[in-house]
């Protein structure tokens, strides 16, 4: 009997010693294909974002008899703290917001400011660009505008205070949280940004590198800095020893940014922009967002196009997206600025008149030989690799609904933090355009202009589809794309999300290559290369075409669908 | 008493069968303890740190080298021009779109580059150290393109072990026999690179 349980134990060490390989190669496999559609479902209310623990407070907050507004600037919060590399209390971002019982659209526009003493040639030295200057450097940070907006819309819209919505993202600041390979890729990027700017000592960094997946990322600074917010309000940040903290980090960085900068920041409650889609409504926001206008623009246009009969990522459907893009890059450089300064001519540039007037310049099988805006163009946009902005929506039990955007440009923004304070400051200057003639040149108290593009589409009168994206210059081609996707090619809102997606602009009239995912058919691209489209393939989920967030609402009760883009670490939950 | 015999003769198999069966194991466990422990060649410094691929772990070797008190420059598109005195190349592996982009390269003209560059190494006999320190993520269609390109050229390769789920580093290792080093994280890079360089 002895001799039996020692053979058996032997041939069970054995046993294990030689499973060993195995079993470590099959903990390494992926549990699951991320990219896989998955539809979240709730019953009542949802938030979608880009962090498991985000979606996490927000959801808490609904729970536990917050409103939508409330949920939503928790999960904002939130993701200061669980993915500080895309938005933070050092940026700013817009938010459309609909109240259920009024049946009605607001925005909230949080977008930073340039600085006072900012002026059209600020980035150029000796005649000469600095492009530097523009993205890592302190002359590269606006005014943040995120807390400001936040609590302007807990005040106004919201039941809780801010230090109530703070506890979650407080406590993960202070526990930490395993990091995804999504944070320690985009960690690794701006490694050298952040090593100039902050040091070896960052706290964005591990000992002076990189995070590596899985290690835990504890951020005590941030913890510290939003404890002081809850208690002494944003007054602290935007007049108090923060403000002084910003200053002297923009300040010793080259920056022009003031205390009268901070404290005369005030966001701004604006009227959505509104236009049709079929027998669809949608609500987003106006300039200087410009992510509605040009998502309104490429509808309009779409509207009058046989896309089901060319069908679902077809040559001709490709081509008269990119097309169009190209065109409206040109719009863009030509017209798009800050209203307060410019006059942008929003109500021709949405119509259906102006719609049309681009579909007569699209040739159907060949690319054009250039896309002018009323013959005017300026030197302009950096549509290059910028990765960034993250977004999030709430739907709570009442029917209130929050789609909001929010970013500090581009990943770690200008890898500036200011001393003990655990967050980053945006390097939103970058948004404005590089010609000093441009109407989106910087100026004082300017808005750079947006790509950003929340929105909320309504059906027969109903709210229908909540939705947004990341990804700079990329996020109203991708809204759109994923909009088409569900309307006319009838996909699932995750499956729509993660669709293959494609990109292109226009520089100077020129065009710039068709950006796509490899997942495109190679006959398709065969083809549109036949029609003189330059196709630079990317990778196979790219967040170089952002990563979108959108909740279903069904009809008649039936519930809530989420879907969440697997291109970052999106994800949702509600009840 | 036949009985026995038959007994008695099949416990020594077994027996016999445990043990070899026990001792493999053992040597399968240890086998990479054991290969461990093989004597790393020497490099001698200055080194010039450059990147295939223009992916930002470029930077971390030059942290890596700088923490382990190497005398190296950090040169993202070295020429062959650039190897004058060099003793050693660090070539760091990796494709990044963004890193192309803000370099104002194509992966083409990172080939070429990158191809001159080991040529004139190889005239002039300097040594390659190859580094893959972005791991998982920095796996892919082009830096895959890089690794099966310029690793086999390597004296010596480090990698972050998540990036050789495939083996991929390890068969191209094995197959021109080219000693691996394969990291849990990147910082381990200094302990090695004071062992190859014996700094102190």
């Amino acid at each position: 009997m002895n001799r039996l349980k020692t053979i058996t134990i032997i041939l069970s060490i054995g046993l294990l010693i030689w499973l060993g390989p195995f079993r470590l190669f099959a903990e390494n496999q992926s549990p699951t294909d991320k990219h896989k559609p998955h539809d979240f479902r709730a019953t009542k209310a949802m938030v979608v974002a880009a962090h498991p623990l985000a979606v996490k407070a927000g959801v808490q907050i609904l729970r536990r008899g917050g409103n939508a507004i409330d949920a939503a600037i928790a999960t904002a919060a939130a993701l200061n703290a669980a993915e500080p590399f895309a938005s933070g209390i050092g940026g700013g971002g817009f938010m459309v917001v609909y109240l259920a019982k009024e049946k009605k659209v607001t925005v909230i526009n949080f977008r930073e400011r340039a600085p006072a003493a900012s002026q059209p040639t600020m980035f150029h030295l000796n005649g000469q660009l600095q492009p530097k200057w523009r993205r890592t450097h302190g002359l590269a940070v606006a005014v943040p505008g995120a807390l400001a907006g936040w609590n302007y819309a807990l005040q106004k819209y919201g039941t809780l205070s801010l230090g109530e919505v703070f506890k979650e993202a407080i406590k993960i600041a202070e526990e930490g949280f395993p990091v995804s390979d999504t944070f320690s890729s985009i960690n690794k990027d701006e490694y050298e940004k952040l090593l100039e700017m902050d040091g070896e000592d960052s706290c964005y960094l591990h000992d002076g590198f990189p995070f590596e997946p899985g290690d835990i990322f504890r951020n005590p600074s941030l913890a510290k800095t939003l404890r002081l917010i809850s208690v002494r309000g944003p007054e602290v940040f935007y007049k108090g020893e923060i403000a002084q903290k910003i200053v002297q980090a923009v300040q010793e960085k080259g920056g022009i940014m003031t205390m009268e900068d901070l404290s005369s920041y005030q966001p701004l409650e604006t009227k959505p922009l509104r236009s049709t889609y079929k027998d669809f409504e949608i609500w987003t926001i106006p300039p200087p967002g410009s992510g509605g206008l040009h998502i309104i623009q490429l509808l309009s246009i779409f509207e009058n196009l046989p896309l089901k009969e060319w069908g679902y990522l077809s040559p001709h459907y490709i081509h008269y997206f990119t097309e169009a893009l190209r065109f409206l890059f040109a719009d863009r450089a030509r017209y798009l600025g800050d209203p307060e300064f410019v006059k942008v001519p929003v109500a021709k540039l949405i119509s259906k008149k102006y719609a049309r007037s681009i579909i007569e310049k699209i040739k159907p099988e060949k690319v054009a030989t250039t896309y002018l805006s009323n013959e005017l163009f300026y030197r302009d946009l950096n549509s290059d690799e910028v990765e960034n902005t993250t977004h999030l929506c709430v739907v709570d039990e009442q029917g209130n609904i929050v789609s909001l955007t929010q970013s500090i440009n581009h990943f770690f923004g200008s890898g500036i933090v200011p001393e003990g304070t655990g967050f980053l400051l945006n390097n939103h200057m970058d948004d404005f355009s590089r010609d000093p003639k441009s109407p989106n040149a910087p100026g004082s108290r300017r808005h750079p202009l947006s790509s950003m593009g929340p929105l909320i589409l309504f059906h027969q009168g109903e709210p229908f589809l909540v939705l947004g994206s990341p990804g700079g210059t990329r996020i109203f081609s991708s809204l759109t794309q994923i909009i088409l996707n569900i309307i006319e090619f009838g996909l699932g809102l995750d499956e729509a999300i993660e669709a293959p997606r494609f990109f292109s602009y226009s520089v100077n009239g020129q065009a710039r290559p068709l950006y796509v995912e490899k997942r495109i058919p190679a006959p398709v691209l065969d083809q549109l290369r036949q029609w003189g489209h330059q196709i630079s393939l990317r990778e196979t989920y790219d967040k170089y075409f952002g990563g979108a967030q959108g909740i279903l609402i069904l009809p008649r009760g039936q519930g809530l669908r989420g879907g969440a883009d697997s291109r970052r670490d999106g994800t949702g939950g509600g009840y | 008493m036949k009985h026995q015999n038959v007994k008695n003769s099949t416990n020594g198999l077994l027996s016999l069968l445990i043990n070899i069966f026990f001792c493999s194991s053992l040597f399968w466990a240890l086998s990479p303890w054991l290969h461990s422990q093989e004597a790393l060649p020497h490099f001698s410094s200055p080194a010039i740190i450059t990147s295939a691929g223009q992916s930002a772990e470029v930077q971390l070797a030059a942290v890596i080298a700088k923490r382990a008190g190497l005398e190296a420059t950090l040169i993202k598109m070295a020429t062959p021009a650039d190897l004058k005195g060099t003793k050693t190349l660090i070539l760091v592996l990796g494709a990044s779109l963004k890193g192309l982009g803000a370099a104002g390269l194509d992966m083409n003209q990172e080939i070429d580059r990158v191809k001159s560059l080991l040529q004139a190494c190889q005239e002039k006999k300097i040594p390659i150290i190859c580094l893959h320190l972005g791991g998982e993520s920095r796996r892919g269609e082009l830096s895959d393109k890089i690794i099966n390109l310029f690793l086999p050229q390597a004296n010596l390769a480090l990698a972050v072990r998540s990036g050789n789920q495939d083996d991929l580093f390890t068969t191209i290792c094995q197959k021109n026999n080219i000693p691996l080093i394969l990291l849990e994280r990147a910082s381990e890079g200094v302990t090695y690179f004071k062992e190859i360089f014996q700094l102190k």
